[in-house]
């Protein structure tokens, strides 16, 4: 695969392909658009939605972040073993898909304003994957082995720690998946990485 | 399959229905539904659920997906599955404004939000175009097709004009429309009674 992903200097909605490809030791190369060359540009007229990421692969290219996603994970055998395994991981994305446009929602407003609220309903939308990871069903949201799924939810449960350090006091299940997914080698080092450190989680807002 | 039902639903029945899937549905009435005994059994507490053999699925664009595999509309090949994903994507970003618009907007927001819809209306408009063959990816149905008609369909009811400048958009709803199995569920009894949206 000659991979190549084009993104806003920040981790934001792509941060998950590219811990998605770190862990799976795929090369990628990265092109930079700040916001200035992006206004300045007639890139923006020529993506499909007028949005970023865009992934080339090969002769294709791609955009929707959620797309990228699925093609690499058919690429690198993330999606499940079988079509019911891969159902059941695109419900769990889905679920983590509505959780990450709350995040992304709270993380633009202007001010702190929604933050109390937000995380006094974030349990609510926590438990449902506490409940999954729970019991000895295995390691993963979904069969033995990770997915798509995962790395969407491994990076949001990160940014949330951020957010409010001790969001995941009251989820065991999700504490030791967290510890268990960042113990991985290629993510322990990526995420200890002056690469990933350095990039911030929007425009403006430092980690 | 079993299909306990919200608004959220119409591209699946429209796409079960094109594809000869019989389907049992179950509607749950809003009162019984704050009960909370159904709810507590969702995964997420929400509905659609879709129910398949033994099989409980969630989320409305999962079960989609899932039967866009089961009926082989997701492409020949990796390539076009992606395509797929990709226009999907776009009509759920437009599906999720329209929901917004309609259920948080509706009296102040209905004018801007049809004055602003071509700008949205376009890509898929020249997506439809290019490809030439009546869907969005290669050469048959694929459920973001099932999808974007749904979406459509609702566009025409909030604004019958909206697709007097979109020729391609057009054609494929009328193309759409005019398939056997659609039309005969269109035209149904068990269609015309469900609302669009919750309310109203």
């Amino acid at each position: 695969m000659s991979l190549t992903l084009t993104y806003f200097p920040v981790r934001g909605r792509a941060e998950v392909i590219r811990v998605m490809l770190k862990d799976q030791g795929a090369e990628f190369d990265e092109k930079v658009i700040t916001m200035e060359m992006w206004k300045e540009s007639t890139l923006k007229a020529s993506c499909l939605f007028g949005q970023l990421p865009i992934l080339e692969d090969g002769d294709l290219t791609l955009y929707q972040t959620n797309a990228i996603r699925r093609h690499l994970a058919r690429k690198l055998g993330l999606y499940g073993k079988d079509q019911r395994e891969a159902a059941l991981i695109d419900m769990m994305d889905e679920a983590i898909q509505d959780l990450l446009n709350k995040y992304i929602k709270l993380m633009f407003e202007k001010d702190d304003s929604g933050k109390e609220g937000y995380l006094k309903a974030l349990p609510t939308d926590l438990k449902p994957f506490e409940k999954t990871l729970s019991g000895d069903k295995g390691s993963f949201l979904v069969g033995d082995k990770i997915s798509l799924a995962d790395y969407a939810l491994v990076i949001l449960l990160i940014h949330h720690q951020v957010l409010s350090p001790p969001c995941l006091h009251a989820f065991p299940s999700l504490q030791s998946y967290l510890k268990r997914l960042c113990a991985r080698p290629n993510l322990h080092a990526y995420f200890h990485s002056d690469d990933f450190k350095n990039r911030p989680i929007i425009p403006g807002k430092r980690t | 399959k079993l299909l306990f039902t919200t608004g959220r639903c119409g591209a699946m029945r429209i796409m079960m229905a094109d594809q000869g899937q019989e389907w049992k549905e179950i509607v749950v009435d809003f009162a019984d539904w704050m009960k909370g005994d159904l709810k507590a059994t969702c995964v997420f507490g929400q509905l659609p659920k879709l129910e398949d053999g033994g099989f409980a699925l969630y989320q409305s664009n999962a079960i989609l997906r899932h039967l866009g595999r089961n009926h082989d509309a997701y492409g020949k090949d990796g390539k076009e599955a992606a395509l797929i994903d990709m226009m999907c994507d776009g009509v759920e970003d437009l599906r999720l404004k329209y929901v917004k618009m309609i259920y948080q907007e509706y009296d102040t927001g209905k004018d801007v939000y049809i004055k602003d819809l071509p700008n949205h209306l376009d890509k898929f408009e020249a997506v439809m175009a290019k490809n030439k063959t009546g869907f969005l990816v290669g050469d048959k149905p694929s459920f973001a097709d099932y999808s974007l008609f749904e979406v459509l369909l609702n566009h025409l009811v909030l604004c019958s004009s909206c697709l007097d400048t979109f020729p391609s958009l057009k054609s494929f709803v009328e193309k759409m429309s005019a398939r056997p199995k659609i039309k005969t569920f269109l035209d149904s009894e068990a269609y015309k009674q469900l609302p669009i949206n919750g309310n109203g």
